[in-house]
């Protein structure tokens, strides 16, 4: 069954959005992005061309940067079903054919296309003279008028940002509640029913003898009497609009308006889902607004759940982690979107949601490189990275990590890496160090145990060996000592019997190696990394002893540069060095 | 019966119906009434397609109130529609009306490419489709193979069609040199349905001859069959025939050796068509009704056609035009021969009335002088009006008569737009929602008057010449034959007799 799906979205001088050109997917799009993108204006600009009602008011600030003159336009390509009745309209509207990429008009020239999907192309204009023109565009390059009739068949679904906003829990025209209901008389025997009051006899004494006086002035300036008091609507609102939901709360009837923004919002979503055979895009601003996680993940099940295309903009990590089925999108701050797509993004969907939520997110290779990323910028940054939106995420090695790099250079999130040279994929290393700069780190021989070990003067490495929590010490030492085949544990007789391999020896335990010939025990010789390094504190040892061996100058001309591309990363001036 | 099994077949979910429709056999009736069933049943739109905007009219009239749920376009609009919304791809202009009268086979030019679009992209049959679930074809037999497969797509897309038509009934020649598609086989095409019928009740002489009506209809049976009308033999008393030869020396004369028949005929009859298949009997019998009786023009102006063409292509020299005008006048009327005034007011023309002239001359140089002021359109106007008025006024000029009286004051009007095309599309367009019928009795080729009714009918030149051993001659002789209820008069020859004809 074809559902209405908007298949290329495009935005011309919007609020705060200059120029978005927009391929959305079908069923649940998220959308994720800074502050004050414009994702909140995107959803904004697919309500506007999709109302159900001609808006009363155009403010200037709908028009970018206030510039009146110049207009904005709002344009979707849509696949739409037969029912939503857009051929039952006075004026045929003829189909485009859709290429995957964009609207075509049929034309004989050049090959015949081996298949053709129609879709069709609508759009609202905002004038300089602050009126709006919905507009369908044939192929002919004339445009038709895209009445509010044939919108109000698209039952657009809207779980707004705003608060006070429950217009899908009232009568409100075209909305859902209304499109349930659908009582096409009610309005008139409201108005009449309404009319009947007699208001003139819940008058106070007082105000029933002015109404009388006025009556009598009216009478003598000749203009008409007999007066009375009645609702006779007027301009605004309708009488029907202000007809809501009301529910048992306890004893009390209240409005369903009066409950917290998750129920209002489940509750809207549930009337909408309650219209039979109605497939309505959907659009939800801030999609956790007033659920606690579970129910936020109850939500993002049903928006999956439902044929529907969808809109969804989120904070959320759990909103995230719960979108398996979601295509998730990335707005940056020039309002360009980017998708997130790829498997190794979709694992970390579920198990670090917050790598797409972060202002930077660094990738590093594996836990080694997480603690000492978390060292190293904790440094550059003088403190905690959290509250600078910096996000550390395991990337899982070195395969993984690079699928995943690649993966984020195509979306517009903003991401660094700290990687090793393991001295494979060189192309692709080079061409995301073309993209990234100083953001994408990577050491130039090998790991980074085998950089600071190398660097590391002879007469400090037993302090390197010691672990500063004292927990793993011994261990370390034992696992020299077995690898040595002697017994003393003490650095004097590890260093005696190692001699000139002690630093081989010490980067072999501390990456895992089997020996040769031992490789009935592999899991034991590589589990020795654990009790060395190869942890998140770990990494944040080396750093530490980075500094503390007095080794960071060797180092500086490499890692600074790092350092002050995240720093510049979250709006911070780049740094002349590290304080040790 | 077969009224109850067309209806139960046209109300059926079969996909395609094809109903075989003889003339006066309901066909209107049948179709306006399924129309109407289905329109309010189903609240969908309906669309009858026709090939004429008469028809259009006629199915109007019998769907009225039923708002826009009902639809009646000639399949030529409902092209000139898609072609004008892909009009780029089909690589025409915009303004696809103004294109086809411009262009020659304009028409079918363009259902070829639409054909092909609709071809390539399904999508847009289907549009159509969805948009008119039910679609009823008027007059099918006279769709070209172009207009045939278009309405097949929509078939093909999901839609009901009921397609309504009479082989006998197609006159019209499909060009095929222009067309894309293969040629609609009613044969093939009654194969394809899923539900076929006949009408085979003669409602037309309900209220007329019923003998008449038997005897056309068996008439129609017999040309089908490939056999021969006996006019010896069995005929009613309301067909009578007479045997008169023409003896006119032209080619393009006709003038009959023995016309009493035919003049006895006309003044029996108050509702009549005279017939004849070729224009210059049907011009030439004007002359034998000493202009009296009317000539019905129907919906078409060429002579007008070719000469907003050739003024457009004169780029303001007015001998062009002059040319054109005398070529005009000479379609449209007769006496404004080259030889009394056409090589004169050409030469003016070409001279720009540069010479003093006196008496008659002079008057043809104030004609002239109209085109050399203002050599268009509008200059064309202004002389033929004036021409107009000379006719009634000036004794040298009481030969001039004209034959095409609406066409001739349809060029009078196009001077007072300012652009031809334009007006040439206003005028179409008025005369396409003013319906004009023809007047009592009128003179008509057979071509114009299908479609058309009336009390009596009067055949002329029913020789060889006119109906030799064709298909399309046996059409046109049962279109002429089935136009009457009441009375036909057929003039038939001995000498040249007609192969269609038991004499």
């Amino acid at each position: 069954m074809t559902v209405p799906t908007i298949l290329r979205l495009k935005i011309d001088r919007f609020r705060g959005l200059k120029t978005v050109d927009w391929r959305p997917s079908a069923g649940l799009n998220l959308i994720l992005g800074g502050g004050d993108v414009g994702k909140t204006t995107i959803l904004d600009a697919v309500a506007l061309l999709l109302s159900p009602v001609n808006p009363a008011n155009l403010p200037d600030t709908d028009f970018y940067g206030r510039a009146i003159n110049e207009g904005f336009s709002i344009e979707a390509v849509l696949s739409l079903p037969a029912t939503i009745g857009i051929h039952s309209q006075l004026k045929p509207a003829w189909p485009w054919d859709w290429n995957g990429a964009e609207a075509i008009a049929p034309s004989l020239e050049g090959d015949a296309p081996a298949d053709s999907k129609p879709v069709y192309r609508v759009r609202v204009r905002g004038t300089e003279d602050l009126e709006l023109y919905y507009e369908i565009l044939q192929p002919d390059g004339s445009a038709d008028h895209f009445p509010v009739a044939l919108r109000r068949q698209f039952g657009l679904v809207r779980l707004g940002g705003d608060d006070r906003n429950d217009r899908d829990l009232r009568l409100v025209q075209g909305s859902a509640l209304d499109r349930l209901l659908s009582d096409k008389g009610l309005r008139s025997r409201m108005a009449s029913t309404l009319a009947d009051h007699a208001i003139k006899d819940e008058l106070a004494v007082d105000a029933k003898a002015s109404l009388v006086d006025l009556d009598k002035a009216f009478g003598v300036r000749s203009l008409p009497t007999g007066l009375d008091l009645q609702i006779t609507g007027g301009q605004g609102a309708s009488i029907a609009s202000m007809v809501g939901l009301t529910a048992q709360r306890g004893t009390m009837t209240l409005p369903l308006a009066s409950w917290g923004a998750g129920t209002r919002r489940l509750a809207a979503l549930a009337i909408a889902e309650q219209n039979q055979g109605e497939t309505p895009i959907t659009v939800v601003d801030e999609v956790e607004r007033g659920l606690e996680p579970y129910r936020q993940r109850v939500l993002m099940e049903k928006l999956q759940e439902m044929p529907t295309q969808a809109f969804v903009t989120t904070h959320s990590p759990a909103t995230i982690s719960a979108a398996a089925k979601a295509t998730l999108w990335y707005v940056d701050h020039a309002g360009q979107i980017g998708e997130i797509k790829g498997k190794v993004t979709e694992q970390h969907r579920a198990r670090d949601p917050e790598l797409f939520l972060s202002r930077i997110a660094i990738v590093a290779e594996g836990a080694t490189e997480c603690g000492a990323v978390q060292a190293l910028i904790g440094r550059a940054l003088g403190g905690a990275l959290a509250p600078h939106g910096v996000h550390v995420c395991d990337g899982g090695g070195h395969e993984f990590t690079l699928g995943l790099l690649q993966a984020l250079a195509k979306s517009r999130l903003r991401f660094g890496g700290f990687v090793d040279e393991e001295g494979k994929h060189a192309d692709s290393w080079k061409a995301l160090e073309v993209g990234l700069g100083s953001l994408l780190f990577r050491w130039e021989k090998g790991c980074i145990e085998e950089e600071i070990v190398a660097a590391i003067a002879d007469d400090k490495l037993e302090e390197l060996v010691i672990d500063p929590t004292g927990e793993k010490t011994g261990t370390r030492f034992w696992t020299l000592a077995m690898r040595l085949g002697i017994d003393a544990k003490d650095m004097a007789s590890i260093r005696a019997a190692a001699g000139d391999g002690l630093k081989a020896l010490i980067l072999e335990a501390a990456l895992g190696k089997v020996p040769d010939g031992k490789e009935s025990e592999k899991k034991a010789y590589r589990s020795q990394s654990q009790s060395w390094f190869k942890t998140v504190a770990g990494g944040q040892e080396l750093i530490d002893k980075m500094f503390g061996l007095g080794l960071w100058p060797t180092f500086k001309p490499r890692l600074l540069p790092f350092c002050n591309a995240v720093r510049g990363a979250v709006g911070l001036e780049g740094l002349s060095d590290l304080g040790a | 019966m077969s009224d109850a099994s067309v209806t139960a077949a046209l109300h059926s979910t079969a996909p395609l119906v094809v109903i075989e429709a003889p003339a006066g056999c309901g066909k209107t009736h049948q179709g306006a009434a399924y129309a109407r069933d289905m329109a309010q049943g189903t609240r969908e739109r309906l669309l009858i397609i026709t090939h004429t905007h008469a028809a259009c009219g006629v199915f109007a009239d019998r769907t009225t109130g039923l708002g826009r749920h009902v639809e009646i376009r000639t399949i030529d609009s409902l092209i000139a529609q898609i072609g004008g919304a892909y009009h780029a791809g089909l690589g025409l202009p915009s303004d696809i009306a103004a294109w086809t009268r411009r262009t020659k086979h304009g028409h079918k030019i363009l259902a070829a490419r639409v054909a092909q679009l609709v071809a390539r992209y399904p999508i847009v049959a289907a549009a159509l489709a969805t948009r008119y679930p039910t679609i009823v074809c008027d007059e099918h037999q006279d769709s070209s193979a172009d207009q045939h497969a278009i309405v097949m797509a929509l078939l093909r897309q999901g839609a009901r069609v009921r397609i309504f038509g009479d082989p006998m009934q197609h006159i019209y020649e499909d060009d095929a040199a222009q067309g894309v598609s293969p040629p609609c086989d009613w044969a093939v095409l009654v194969g394809q349905a899923n539900a076929f019928a006949d009408l085979d009740t003669p409602h037309r002489w309900s209220d007329g001859c019923h003998a008449l009506g038997q005897w056309t209809l068996s008439a129609r049976a017999t040309l089908k069959a490939g056999g021969k009308i006996d006019l010896t033999r069995d005929l009613p008393a309301s067909v009578s025939v007479a045997f008169a030869e023409n003896i006119a020396r032209n080619a393009q004369g006709y003038q009959l050796n023995d016309a009493k028949s035919v003049y006895a005929a006309e003044k029996k009859s108050d509702s009549l068509l005279i017939l004849a298949r070729h224009n210059h009997v049907v011009r030439a019998c004007r002359g034998m009704f000493g202009r009296r009786l009317p000539m019905w023009e129907g919906h078409t102006r060429k002579a007008l056609e070719i000469l907003v063409d050739a003024v457009r292509d004169a780029n303001g020299a007015p001998v062009i035009i002059a040319a054109a005008v005398v070529a005009f006048v000479g379609a449209t009327g007769k006496g404004f021969s080259p030889s009394a005034f056409g090589n004169q007011f050409e030469q003016e023309a070409r001279e720009l009335c540069a010479k003093a002239r006196r008496g008659k001359p002079a008057t043809i140089q104030e004609l002239a002088k109209h085109i050399v002021d203002l050599p268009d359109h509008r200059g064309v106007a202004a002389m033929l009006r004036h021409l107009a008025e000379l006719k009634g006024s000036d004794s040298g000029f009481s030969d001039v008569a004209f034959d095409h009286h609406s066409e001739y004051w349809d060029a009078v009007r196009l001077g007072n737009f300012d652009d031809p095309e334009a007006g040439l599309a206003e005028i179409t367009n008025r005369r396409t929602y003013s319906r004009p019928s023809p007047p009592a009795k009128a003179i008509s080729t057979i071509h114009k008057a299908k479609g058309l009714e009336c009390r009596g009918v009067i055949l002329l030149a029913g020789d060889v010449k006119s109906f030799p051993e064709k298909p399309d001659a046996r059409c046109l002789l049962y279109v002429a034959l089935s136009r009457a209820k009441d009375r036909l008069h057929i003039v038939a020859s001995r000498t040249t007799p007609s192969p269609l004809f038991i004499v």
